[in-house]
């Protein structure tokens, strides 16, 4: 394997776990050589669904053939059952996909093992999350607006101040039961520039929601939802994750896509704390870092891999529907994970209250 | 295992006297023992050390969180309702389906019975994403009805508090008919027979006579339904469109979502106490009633 340039943070972090153990820097490659025996599985933990047949495809079956270790993969991706196995000293599973927008929760919160630069090669990754130090940036997604094309043949919605206009673009919708996206959302709606989203205006965000929330078919629950629901028209509009919709899109069901005002989240990987094959942990997350492999994962599923290498290995009929492309990207915002780890609790008692009153 | 912990109490060497009954005893205590001991470990430990968890810090934070939050109390008493509506619909449909079954004739019961077990017998999800086939706005009822012109639109069948209460007396109809079946079976006829004999009119019969002999099945199913009601999650998350919140959901959020696993404690702990509340004052019901 090439030996990365990104000498820094290599250099930091090993010299911190040396100091941990006691040894001279000059022993890294011997202690490196000395491979920890092979476990026979290694158990990946995901969302499930299209997400792990993909993750199959681009990173399963190249690390079975490597190594020799057969992959487990398991689902859902639960942030309390993580938080359980870590509680309980029962860690089940290897590497995991931390769900949503709990990456700074769950290292605020100590569940997962610091990543081994030195193994898991991120020189190529963009500025922002190349340093990461617990959480492995896999990609990026976004809940974006999916609809019914034949139920909006002479336009659709583009951006959520059109999707809270129900006398121009009548129809069943649905959004997700969740306050994360819905509050960005409405505020958008209500006029808020994206850059100017945080800190939310929660008072304006619940007002702006009630004017929405006679229109609303479905709150969904689970990921699968929205385009189940747009396939039996039940609704003809529905907030959605970009990946779940792609696959339609790609399949050319009578569903599409608008990009505006998406909402974009970082989605990470991570080694569970406590993790029993920790070496090969780190090995299998080296698999996933690698651009090539990456573009095999984003071919099937839109959801683009961080490596900026990936785009050379892209199949070119993909670019157009992914979040990252430049024309699409420029439509979408970021949605602040760290005001969401210090203010979910809120949110959500107030959403709950607010779903229940008339 | 335990069987030895029995016979240890018997220290070898000094033999105790024991009479037939007290050896007996022992015999019964050492069979019980296993499944005690598993239900000690796997239900009775784990529910300790929930309610450990919920006085967190040794205080009563959650608690006073539960009771004043608000969201709670609206949800709690939301889910009583529905489960209060769920045990009644079981007890309407289904007395007279075992009413049927502990009279009809050994075929019709035998396929009376293969009915109400089947779907029993059937996972819960697939069961539960049935209804979503036939009660959606595509589904196949509102097909029917759109295409014979009954309706000029789909009804709201699915994705609201309807949708939930049909896929849950569906789900929870046989925990009913069992034990009224059961009850019924045992009825002695022939004091129909004689009120009849006598006189009376039918619905006189029924409320004198067989509702009374038969309401400890009724209390017993109702307590069934009513307590399993309380604690369902899979109907309400997926045929509720987000819009009926239960109990469960509620509990669900806080494990999964906020993390927050003191309050949930707290939330079950009162869900339990609830239940506890609600079995005992079925189980009066029933002996008071008793024949």
């Amino acid at each position: 394997m090439t030996k990365p340039f990104s000498g820094k943070t290599t250099a930091t972090l090993t010299r911190r776990q040396l100091l941990g153990t006691g040894l001279a820097l000059g022993l890294v490659g011997p202690a490196m050589a000395a491979e920890p025996p092979k476990p026979k599985t290694l158990v990946v933990n995901s969302s499930g669904g299209v997400v792990n047949r993909a993750l199959r495809k681009a990173f399963f079956t190249e690390f079975e053939r490597r190594y020799g270790i057969r992959v487990v993969d398991t689902s859902p991706a639960d942030t309390a059952k993580l938080k359980a196995m870590v509680a309980s000293g029962n860690v089940e599973w290897d590497v995991t996909e931390i769900a949503g927008q709990d990456g700074v929760l769950v290292e605020r919160l100590g569940l997962v093992e610091p990543l081994d630069h030195s193994i898991i090669d991120l020189s190529r990754y963009p500025e922002s999350v190349k340093h990461n130090k617990f959480l492995f940036p896999r990609s990026v997604y976004s809940t974006v607006l999916g609809y019914r094309k034949e139920a909006f043949k002479k336009g659709h919605p583009v951006g959520w101040a059109q999707f809270w206009d129900v006398k121009a673009f009548p129809g069943r919708r649905a959004l997700r039961n969740h306050p994360v996206d819905n509050l960005e959302f409405a505020l958008l709606a209500d006029g808020v520039p994206a850059d100017k989203l945080y800190p939310l205006d929660l008072d304006r965000a619940f007002r702006k929601l009630d004017e929405i929330k006679p229109h609303i078919a479905v709150w969904w629950q689970a990921g699968a939802q929205p385009a189940q629901l747009l396939i039996d028209g039940e609704v003809d509009l529905a907030s959605g994750w970009s990946g779940r919709f792609y696959d339609l899109v790609m399949k050319d069901a009578p569903v599409a896509i608008e990009w505006q005002g998406g909402a974009i989240k970082e989605s990470h990987f991570a080694i569970p704390k406590g993790a029993r094959n920790l070496y090969w942990s780190q090995k299998y997350l080296a698999v996933m870092a690698e651009a090539e492999r990456q573009a095999i994962y984003t071919n099937e599923l839109g959801y683009p891999g961080l490596n900026l290498d990936v785009v050379k290995f892209v199949e070119p009929r993909v670019v157009p529907h992914l979040i990252t492309s430049p024309e699409n990207l420029s439509k979408q915002f970021f949605l602040d994970l760290v005001w969401w780890a210090d203010n979910q609790a809120v949110a959500m008692d107030r959403w709950n209250k607010w779903m229940l009153k008339g | 295992m335990q069987l030895t912990a029995a016979t240890a109490a018997r220290p070898a060497g000094r033999r105790v006297r024991l009479s037939r009954a007290g050896r007996y005893r022992l015999l019964y205590a050492a069979l019980a023992a296993p499944g005690v001991l598993l239900l000690a470990v796997v239900f009775v430990y784990p529910l300790l050390d929930l309610m450990r968890l919920s006085f967190e810090n040794g205080s009563l934070a959650h608690y006073e969180e539960v009771v004043s939050g608000g969201l709670f109390g609206t949800v709690f008493w939301n889910t009583v309702r529905i489960a209060l509506i769920v045990t009644i619909a079981c007890a309407v449909l289904g007395y007279p389906v075992a009413h049927f079954l502990a009279t009809a004739s050994r075929g019709w019961a035998l396929f009376g019975l293969l009915c109400v077990v089947l779907p029993f017998w059937t996972s819960l999800l697939v069961r539960t994403y049935a209804w979503m086939i036939l009660l959606g706005n595509n589904g196949i009822i509102n097909k029917l009805l759109v295409g014979a012109g009954l309706v000029e639109r789909p009804l709201p069948l699915l994705h609201n508090e309807f949708g939930v209460l049909v896929g849950m007396v569906h789900v929870l109809l046989p925990y009913f008919v069992f034990p009224v079946y059961a009850v019924m079976l045992r009825v002695d006829r022939t004091l129909m027979a004689a009120a009849e004999g006598l006189g009376a009119p039918l619905w006189q019969v029924l409320r004198r006579i067989y509702l009374p002999l038969t309401l400890p099945g009724i209390a017993a199913g109702g307590t069934l339904v009513f307590i399993l009601s309380l604690g369902f999650f899979i109907t309400p998350a997926l045929l509720g469109g987000g819009k009926v919140m239960m109990i469960a959901l509620l509990i669900e959020q806080q494990v999964g979502q906020m993390l927050n696993w003191g309050m949930a404690a707290a939330m079950c702990m009162t869900l339990v106490a609830a239940i506890l509340l609600a079995y005992a004052a079925f189980k009066r019901l029933g002996r008071r009633n008793a024949p």
